[in-house]
Parts: C-alpha cells; structure tokens; sequence
C-alpha cells in the first residue's frame, strides 16, 4: 500500500521524479518487554541509536520499555544512554539521544494484572498525544519464553483501534511442533500473520542476505548449484564461547534449539531453496518452507550428539560443561550437534548436507561451503602429497565476511605441479561502508511492515518437526558425556560422520 | 612508501614490490572495486588530496592522479604509493595510488598514458577538476575511455554558459555533478511544497552560482514553465525562497566532500533528471 501510494504521489508531483528518497516508517510507538534485559541493552537500544543517527526512524516515534524492576522514566534513559554509548557502533551524539530519549517511557509491571497494563497504555497514549505517533505500535517480545503466551493474549485484548499492530518475538518460538503450534495458534486468535515478525537475528546480517544476492543476481552460480555439480554441502555455525552464564536456558534448550532449529536450518533453507519469484516476504518464505518440509536425516547413525568437557581456548584453560555455574555435574545437555540432512527434491536429492553448530569450538566461525564434484577425469599426475583439493565456495557469514573459491593453479616452475589457491572476496574490503547490526536492519523492516527477513508460522513448525524426529532418536540412548574437550572441533563421531562416506570437515 | 618512475612499466614493478609485506614476505590483498582517474591541474592539487584522503579507505580501488604540466619538458614523472587498511580479524587489504606528472606534448595525449594503467574489467571514473576543457584533445581523449565523468561545476567560472558544452558529453559519458549532489537535500524539500510550488514564477537561491543555476534548471525542466532566479552569493546553499516564500531547512548536516565524491562513486546509471536541469540552466 505504502510503495503504490509513494508512485502515484510520484505521478502526480514531478518533482519527486528522480529523487533517491529513503523509505520512512510511519508514525508508532515501540514497546519492549524485557526492558531490562541483556538484548535491550546490548542489541536493541543500540541499533535504535544508529537508526535515529541515519535519520531512519519516523519522525514521530517513542518506545515503551516494560519490565519488572522498578526504575523512573530518567533511570531508564540513563541506563540505556550508557548501553549505547557502550555497545553502539557509532559515534555518540547528544543530540540524536536526547530526540530518542525525549520520546523513551518506562513501565515497571509484568503485565500480567490490569493495573500494570493500564499504564503500558496509558504511555502510549501519552506518547500519541506528545509525539504524535498516532496508534501505531510495534510490541517487542524480549522475554523468556514462558511469558509470550501470556503477553501474547493481553496486548492481543488491548490491541489498539486507532491504527496498525505489530509483534515481534524472540527466539526459541516453543520448545518443540506441539508448543510451537500451540503458540501460533494463540498468537493467530489476537494477530493476522503479516502482523506478527518472529526473529532470527541471522537473517539480519548483512552477509545472510548476501547469501540471496550471489545466488539469485550472478548467472555463473545458479546453473551449477544442483546435484548434478555439487558433492555435498559444509554448514558449519561454531562459536569458541561457552554458555555464559545461561546454564537456566541453555539446559533446556540445547545446541538444538539454540541453534540448530533456527539458524541453521535457515541457513540450509536460503542455500538450497528455489530463486523465488519476486523479493516479497511471501515469495521468499514459500520457497524456504518448501525446503524445510523436503529436508530429511537418514537416521540416528546419522546425527551426533556432544558435549565439552574441560580444554583449552586462546591458551587459557576453561570449565567443561558440567562444571558451569548451574549445570549439574551428570547433565545430559548437548552442547554440540552435527548431522547429515538430506533435501528431498529435484535439485538435491541424494546430495547431503552436512550441518554442525557447537560451543567451545576451536574458534568462532559460520560458514556455508558448497563442495563441487572433482574434475572428471585430469590429464596432469596429482598425487596425494600436492593437497588438490575439490573446488570449494565458501561463503564466510562471519567472520571475514565475505565469499572465496578456491581452485587448482600450476605453480610456477618447470613440470605441471598444480596447487589449490584462493580467490577471496572480503566483504570489509570492497565495501568500506560499516555494515549495519542485524538489529538495526531487522526492526526498521518491521517498523516498515516487511516481513521477508522473519520465519513464518509454517517454517517455524516445519523446523520444530526436524527437531522432534532427531530428539526422538536421542530418548533411545544415553551417550558417554564429556565427548570433545573445549577448543577442539568437536566429538570424534562428528568425524566418523563424514569419513564413512568417504569426506572429511573443512578445517581452516 | 614513494618512488620518482619514468615509464609505465617501472610503475608496474613498483607497485608488484611495494604488495607484498616486507615483514612476512607475503602479498598483501588487494581489493579494488573500480579505476579512478582525477585530472589535477596544478592549482587543484591541495584540495584534490584532501578529498583523495578521505576516499582512499571507502572506495578500495587504483586511483590515477594526473597533474599536466604543459609548459615543463616532456616527461613523465610518477610516484606510486600502496595504503593498506585492516579489514577483518587480522588481515589488511591494500589500496594504490599513482601519481603523474605529465609534462610538455604528454600533458596533450594523456588516455595513452592511463590505458595501460587501468583495471581490467572494472569501471573507470574521471574526476575532473576546474572548467574542462570542452573540445580540447586531454579532455575529450579521457571522456572517451572512462565510464563516468565527475565534475563540480561550483569550480566553473561564468555559469550558466559553459553548462551548454557540458550537455554535448551527456551521450558519450555518464556524468555527475558534485554541485548537483550538494542540492540533494534541498530538492525534497522543494518537493514537499507540491502543489503549491507548481505554479511558482521566481526563487531566489542563497548559494553558489552553480546550485542557483541547477535548482532553477531542476525546477523549469520538471514543472515545464518558465521560473525566474535571483542569486544571493555565498559559499554554501543556506536558502532557497520560493516566490517570496522561505523553503523549510533540510534536516542534518550537509555531506563533506570526500562523502559527496564518495556517493558519486556508487553510482553507476545516468541522471537524466540532472541532464534536464542542466539543459534547462
């Protein structure tokens, strides 16, 4: 509605003709649940100050922080100035917080009683009047998971009449397909599902999306991206950090449900969908959810399971697992998981995809390496010793984002001796423009109404029946834990994963 | 690190020597995203380097600094220099940087200079500094091998006249005008005046000659009438009174030049609704 009224203004006033103008949103008032929380303090009040810098925000905004610690409008503003000034990627101006702060509130209540809810309300209509953000809201569900529900039905009663509603919620969307359905159906009683925005902040980076542009915008790509030319593809989203101090969360989630649901079954989506046919919200998710219902995992051999237990990283010792502050000393928590999947379609059939996601890995690292068929038939002598490896193009999501591929050259010199080299396109280093936080770029598209770079109900469920299938498999036995110390790649079997079908883990 | 060079290939030993780190004895990676070609006649060269300062870390690419000397001996005297920036957990990527003296008959033919100096396969950007030389050989050779002119016509004496030259290369090259870019902010605003601005008879424009000349251009070329202009001097584009009438004041600060080349330097279409306002000047 917004781009056809922008045209048809354009028809009417030449003098818009030609204007590089930016999309604003329209008028609203963000409310944040979970005001006290880590991730407003250290992604969401910084990539609202980097809006604001960019001018990007409506002119007439506020935000609602709600949370239940007690704290005055003035402590609130103060503290999330320190978090930006702390955890913002640019320069702090007074200026451009004091224009945010003069449109920040803040609500001590859980929101569970009427009285609490009176005053969430009673902001925004003071914010309406003061700021002119005329019934417009964007609800941010920044809370533990056991809260949505609940929020989800009281702002869904008090939803505002005067103009749109949207809610954006956190990851994990449930704790498996029965809660998550359970959850979507909720959300659907107060929400239509182009209201409702469930993150996952991987779809925000820059880098992720980068992913849409080498597939879908170069003509080289795309013909030989099938069974036909590729081996197999390499997921792999390891983090060298340990639970920081969730143990709470994380022994109920899981390396599955913290990432193995979200992020890395997107990130096997947006590889191996189909071009979808237009860059609309919907067109983008069918294609993805068409991945997500055809992916499969050949069984329990299939998918290992791990945890750290005492090592090593950067040199200095660190705790295992069950050592954690939190975490009892027999857990069975899995700190690591790797599986083969399978897309069963025309493109992939029989071409696996080998994902694994851990903490206390050797090092930080995400990356998506598509291995393609070696050459047939090479008219050179290669020997085992020269290292010729299969072509590779690896898309670094983080860090050194960027794309390399690496290919066979001669090394110089007399003979045909012949060596894998690397033609690597760094990110950082064609575009020195700083490259904008996921935050940032996903609650502007939100506030924008797009929803493209958000999971919808259907692949959120599809995701959660992957999971179920592989958790099913593990209730049938109780692996030896402790099985790969910190700062390794991971338990042996991960590597018996890939040996028995003749292949290996790309290591860097 | 620079070196006095004579030839086109002493200039391609050098930069080979000056990629690879000395310390690691490793090649540098170089990243280059385009050729930049800047025509720097000697009285520009202070305010060229300046900008060239802030450009170099935003736009990784093989920048050419020509300076014609027309009244030195015939020579070629260049320096080349390699900047390295970080990008990434330790790792560097390197920009280069070749100056030119071209002097005496050289200064005449300099696209036999610059061809085998540019990155193949890149586009080729000419920032052209002061009025060109419309129908001159040096001029008109470089126009023919880059892909995208960059001038400020705020530098060009005498405005509107020489506007009706410029038009001529509109065919040939895409142009931008960083004159044109400095009024980017104020043209929305305008813009917002619709429709009462539809019927507007006069503006009066406080800025340089070149925004009064290019916002009028802008504004008889879109709205198809003819607008009168009066000029009130300054340095800087502070005012812009539609019949009578104050326009509002663009919201935040106006681009540096480095930002506003910058922005030149991404795009690659050309402007017709610059082409127009310039026709229109």
């Amino acid at each position: 509605v917004t781009e056809t009224a922008q045209t048809q203004r354009q028809q009417e006033n030449p003098l818009l003709e030609g204007l590089r103008l930016q999309r604003t949103p329209e008028p609203c008032a963000l409310v944040i649940f979970g005001a006290s929380g880590d991730l407003t303090r250290r992604k969401l009040f910084p990539a609202l100050y980097s809006l604001a810098l960019r001018r990007l925000l409506p002119q007439n905004f506020g935000v609602v922080g709600v949370a239940r610690s007690e704290e005055s409008d003035d402590e609130f503003r103060e503290r999330m100035k320190h978090a930006v000034q702390e955890f913002g990627r640019d320069e702090f101006r007074d200026e451009t917080w004091e224009w945010l702060a003069g449109g920040m509130r803040y609500v001590a209540t859980d929101f569970a009683d009427e009285p609490g809810q009176d005053r969430v309300v009673e902001a925004l209509n003071e914010l309406d009047r003061e700021r002119g953000t005329a019934g417009n809201r964007v609800y941010y569900l920044a809370v533990p998971p056991a809260a949505i529900a609940m929020l989800v039905h009281a702002i869904g009663k008090r939803r505002s009449t005067d103009g749109w509603t949207r809610l954006i919620i956190e990851k994990p969307f449930g704790h498996d397909l029965a809660s998550a359905r359970e959850l979507n159906q909720q959300v659907l009683e107060h929400f239509d599902e182009h209201e409702v925005f469930r993150i996952d902040h991987y779809l925000g980076k820059e880098t992720v999306q980068n992913l849409l542009a080498l597939r879908f915008a170069n003509g080289i790509f795309e013909p030989v991206w099938n069974r036909q030319f590729v081996d197999h593809v390499q997921i792999t989203v390891a983090e060298s950090i340990g639970i920081e101090g969730r143990a709470a969360f994380y022994e109920e989630a899981g390396a599955i449900r913290d990432v193995f649901q979200n992020h890395m079954l997107q990130l096997v989506a947006l590889t191996a969908m189909e071009p979808p046919i237009d860059f609309t919200a919907d067109s983008v998710r069918n294609e993805k959810v068409k991945v997500l219902r055809a992916l499969h995992t050949p069984g329990p051999k299939h998918i290992v399971r791990g945890q750290y237990g005492r090592g090593y990283i950067e040199g200095e010792e660190v705790p295992g697992y069950r050592e954690e502050e939190g975490v009892g000393p027999d857990s069975m928590t899995e700190t690591y998981v790797a599986a083969k999947l399978f897309v069963d379609n025309w493109r992939w059939a029989d071409t696996p995809f080998y994902v694994r996601s851990g903490k206390r890995l050797a090092r930080r690292e995400t990356t998506i390496a598509i291995e393609f068929k070696r050459a047939p038939h090479p008219p050179f002598e290669v020997t085992e010793d020269d290292g010729l490896r299969p072509n590779v193009l690896v898309c670094h999501i983080q860090p050194d984002e960027g794309v390399s591929l690496e290919f066979a050259a001669k090394v110089p010199g007399q003979g045909m001796t012949l060596r894998t080299v690397h033609m690597d396109f760094l990110y950082g280093g064609a575009f020195r423009t700083g490259i904008p936080e996921a935050y940032e770029r996903l609650l502007l598209d939100c506030l924008l109404g797009d929803a493209k770079m958000f999971t919808r109900s259907d692949e959120v469920e599809e995701q959660w029946s992957l999971v179920d299938a592989v958790v099913a498999f593990w209730k049938r036995d109780r692996p030896s834990f402790p099985n790969y110390a910190a700062g390794t790649w991971g338990p042996l079997a991960a590597d018996e994963l890939l040996r028995r079908d003749g292949r290996t883990w790309r290591r860097r | 690190v620079a070196t006095a060079l004579g030839s086109v290939s002493q200039i391609d030993r050098e930069l080979a020597r000056l990629r690879v780190d000395p310390e690691s004895n490793e090649p540098y990676q170089r990243t280059s995203v385009m050729t930049h070609i800047a025509w720097v006649p000697g009285e520009w060269v202070e305010a060229a380097e300046d900008v060239l300062a802030g450009l170099a870390e935003r736009h990784p690419s093989r920048t050419i600094v020509l300076v014609p000397d027309r009244e030195a001996d015939d020579a070629l005297e260049a320096s080349v220099q390699v900047d390295c920036f970080p990008s990434g957990q330790g790792r560097q990527v390197c920009t280069e940087t070749i100056r030119l003296r071209v002097c005496g008959a050289r200064a005449g033919v300099p696209a036999s200079i610059v061809q085998p100096l540019l990155l193949p396969d890149l586009p080729v950007f000419l920032r052209w500094r002061g009025l060109p030389p419309f129908g001159e050989r040096p001029f008109e050779e470089l126009v023919d091998v880059v892909d995208r002119l960059i001038v400020d016509s705020t530098e060009w004496p005498g405005l509107p006249k020489p506007y009706e030259r410029f038009a001529d290369v509109f065919d040939r090259a895409v142009v931008s005008d960083i004159a044109w870019a400095r009024t980017s902010r104020w043209r929305p605003q305008l813009a917002s005046l619709w429709p009462g601005i539809g019927g507007v008879r006069r503006i009066k424009v406080t800025g340089t000659e070149a925004q009064a000349c290019l916002l009028v251009g802008w504004l008889r070329s879109r709205l198809g009438r003819r607008v009168e202009l009066e000029h009130e001097p300054s340095d800087r584009l502070v005012g812009v009174e539609v019949d009578g009438e104050s326009a509002p004041f663009p919201p935040g600060d106006p681009p540096d030049p480095a930002d506003l080349l910058s922005d030149e330097l991404d795009r690659f279409s050309r402007d017709r609704i610059y082409e127009e306002a310039v026709r229109a000047a």
